[in-house]
């Protein structure tokens, strides 16, 4: 088999185990953030979190096939390794960033679903606590 | 803190606009508006007449929690899903004095209020939030002795 089609299969099989750890990683570690932000919707909080690694994984799967290709002409294993070397950076740096930019939805929806304090602190507080709805 | 009883003074044009305002919005916490010395209101919080007047506009939580005046402004826009970074900013000790004028700015022009908000610059906020001017809350029908009642 030629040179090339062996460093493609390299690239897509380090570069798409790559993508399933780290979406594994997320969805693992991050349904815990979502419960919370949630105040306990375990139901919403799996949804939210299946979207955003639904999300994760196409946009990394559409980078990873679109670097495939090369245009150099690879003819022995030296130029194949600096090139799969490469393309893996990439993808990392893009798994990466993916991977930041979830984090930072996460927060996100945990800071603004009223679960941050009020801003400013009560000027008196009842004896009796409300309890009866209108 | 899930619910927040708003207490306005139903004689007040300016606190029913702005109580109507408030109630057309997504919020993060059920708000029930009531007027102030109303039988209801006097029925859910007995203690309330020792802690504030029917002048004052009155935010209480769900877990007893009083809230007056400048701070239950800043308490309303904090329930809402869109405004409540503004309530952080507008805790600032220079702006908190003018919640209410920011309440009121809010409700009529957003942009401009975004505006000033935008600048970052807290004592320019100050200074122009200092020029808006509020109507009066006088009473809009009945007469003088209704009021004073």
């Amino acid at each position: 088999m030629q040179i090339i089609v062996i460093s493609y299969f390299i690239y897509l099989v380090i570069s798409l185990g790559l993508t399933i750890w780290v979406a594994r990683t997320l969805h693992k570690r991050g349904a815990i953030f979502l419960v919370n932000a949630f105040h306990g919707n375990e139901e919403l909080a799996n949804s939210v979190n299946h979207l955003l690694v639904v999300g994760f994984y196409l946009v990394n799967i559409g980078f990873v096939s679109l670097a495939l290709k090369t245009d150099l002409a690879i003819q022995d294993w030296r130029r194949a390794i600096e090139m799969l070397s490469d393309k893996l950076g990439w993808v990392l740096l893009i798994l990466g960033g993916m991977h930041f930019f979830n984090l930072f939805v996460f927060s996100r929806i945990r800071n603004g679903n009223g679960t941050r304090r009020p801003p400013v602190a009560p000027n008196a507080i009842l004896r009796v606590a409300p309890v009866s709805h209108p | 803190m899930k619910r927040l009883y708003l207490l306005y003074d139903e004689r007040c044009g300016l606190c029913r606009r702005l109580k109507e305002w408030l109630l057309q919005h997504e919020a993060w916490l059920e708000l029930v508006a009531m007027p102030a010395g109303s039988p209801q209101a006097a029925q859910m919080f007995p203690e309330l007449k020792e802690i504030a007047s029917s002048e004052d506009l009155v935010v209480v939580s769900d877990e007893g929690e009083v809230y007056l005046n400048n701070h239950a402004w800043i308490m309303c826009l904090y329930a809402l899903r869109e405004y409540r970074s503004w309530a952080y900013r507008l805790s600032h000790p220079l702006l908190m004095p003018f919640a209410r004028q920011a309440f009121e700015s809010l409700s009529r022009n957003r942009r401009l209020i975004s505006r000033w908000l935008g600048s970052g610059n807290i004592e320019t906020i100050a200074n122009e939030l200092r020029q808006v001017t509020l109507e009066p809350c006088s009473p809009t029908e009945g007469t003088i002795s209704d009021y004073l009642q």
